[in-house]
């Protein structure tokens, strides 16, 4: 069992796959199936390097957004009517949020490269939480696969970059998102969606991609791709055609987008 | 009162002197080569070293004590995978990320001593502390070699202590748990050599 667990494919597709399967179903009644992805990628976390927030890493502070994303969701979806202003607040909060996870990192790195690639992370974080609360929140069926498409691209990046870690990371995106959009494919019914899905996927796959900048080698134009993922979601497609349909066109537009920014990340992965 | 005062003369005098026996060394960075060695794959023992490592030792042949801190660039890891040809990154490149080492945000790796005991008249174990990934641990380095004398690079004129030290460690406990358990090892296997030279 213990090798079982340990394999990177279990961990990072099968697993999170597993729980975000159950419980989009489990929670479907309650309206909160956009929790999965959360618990999909804490599983996932949990599995690879275990729950430790101590020393408080840039990594382990990925996690702990990870964690606060869908909370704020939440207070978005029930407690809150999503407003512009809120969304920019959300966008500002995300972008802060970024910078503390790595700047501390950041600031140290020769020349104006502190500022390229916090700027950069700023930007996607900021856009992504911005674009996703704004346009993606009350479509469950985009917004899962804009998760698919981001959480892909960014492990891809990732490994890419030299990091298993992250690259693991981006792929349970990944897979948390599949699992989301399953459902909804094979019963043809559109979830809830909201924005604790949506925040989820855009802040924890923005910074899974600018770890991979700040900890690894990914180069900074490839975050700036990544957070344009999102986009690829919004393209038209046919609102009469069946759920699977729409999520697998949508996805398809969303993969363009990630597989450019991997095309980007692996040439300059030839340049030692 | 005059025996009073060269008695109390002589007990101010008597760390001075104490402090005389203290021998202080600075690490040889070009000599000190940390190394490293841990399972892969259930079938193999690989081994990487760091290329930079700095620090100071100090030693008290009388009173048998001593002291040892050392710092580790951890960005200088090696294991010779340096050419990438037709893969991403190379080894070295992954170990650097923060998959292994995370040498961007924890750009050193330091161990200090809280103990040294001898056997005889040489050093033989040091106790103390290892610093990585931010996590402090116990480590005990053992001393294999040891040798003290003039530098014949030098004709003699600077004195020098030279060596080498094993120890090993989990590096599960400093939370840098990729590969595991399967794919690479937990425990890790210190070699190093080390040289000091006196000030």
């Amino acid at each position: 069992m213990q090798e079982f667990l340990a394999n990177p494919a279990v961990q990072g597709g099968v697993a999170p796959l597993a729980i975000a399967l159950v419980l989009s179903l489990g929670l479907r009644p309650l309206k909160l199936e956009g929790l999965s992805l959360v618990a999909a990628f804490i599983g996932s976390v949990y599995l690879v390097s275990g729950l430790d927030f101590m020393p408080l890493t840039s990594t382990r502070k990925l996690v702990v957004l990870a964690i606060a994303a869908p909370v704020v969701g939440l207070l978005v979806d029930f407690a809150f009517k999503p407003t512009r202003i809120g969304a920019a607040f959300i966008a500002i909060a995300a972008a802060a949020g970024a910078l503390w996870a790595f700047w501390p990192v950041l600031s140290h790195k020769p020349g104006n490269m502190p500022w390229l690639l916090g700027g950069s992370a700023v930007l996607a974080l900021a856009f992504l939480a911005g674009f996703a609360l704004l346009r993606l929140a009350e479509d469950s069926v985009r917004a899962g696969a804009a998760a698919l498409a981001l959480g892909l691209g960014a492990g891809i990046c990732s490994v890419l970059s030299a990091s298993v870690l992250y690259g693991t990371y981006g792929i349970a995106v990944a897979a948390g998102a599949g699992g989301y959009l399953l459902p909804q494919m094979i019963l043809g019914r559109k979830s809830q969606g909201g924005a604790s899905f949506a925040l989820t996927f855009a802040i924890t796959g923005g910074l899974i991609a600018a770890g991979a900048m700040t900890l690894a080698q990914l180069p900074w134009y490839c975050v700036l791709v990544l957070a344009l993922v999102p986009i690829g979601a919004i393209l038209p497609a046919p609102r009469n055609a069946p759920v699977w349909l729409q999520a697998v066109l949508v996805s398809i537009y969303s993969f363009i987008i990630a597989g450019a920014a991997c095309v980007l990340a692996w040439p300059s992965s030839q340049q030692p | 009162m005059l025996k009073a005062s060269i008695v109390g003369l002589a007990a101010l005098a008597l760390p001075l002197a104490a402090a005389a026996d203290v021998e202080n060394y600075v690490i040889d960075p070009t000599h000190t080569v940390p190394y490293f060695e841990t399972d892969h794959l259930g079938f193999a023992t690989m081994r990487g070293r760091f290329d930079r490592a700095s620090g100071k030792f100090s030693i008290d042949h009388a009173a048998k004590t001593g002291s040892l801190e050392i710092v580790v660039d951890t960005s200088t890891v090696s294991t010779g995978d340096t050419e990438r040809g037709s893969r991403p990154r190379t080894r070295d490149e992954h170990l650097r990320s923060a998959d292994f080492f995370n040498t961007a945000e924890f750009p050193q790796m330091t161990f200090k001593s809280s103990a040294v005991k001898f056997a005889g008249d040489n050093p033989d174990t040091v106790q103390g502390s290892l610093t990585l990934l931010g996590v402090t641990k116990p480590l005990t380095l053992k001393i294999i070699r040891w040798k003290c004398g003039p530098d014949i690079r030098t004709q003699g004129k600077r004195y020098q202590c030279g060596g080498n030290a094993t120890g090993s460690f989990k590096r599960s406990d400093f939370g840098m748990k990729y590969g595991l358990p399967t794919a690479i090892g937990d425990e890790v296997s210190l070699w190093m050599s080390f040289y000091g030279f006196r000030q």
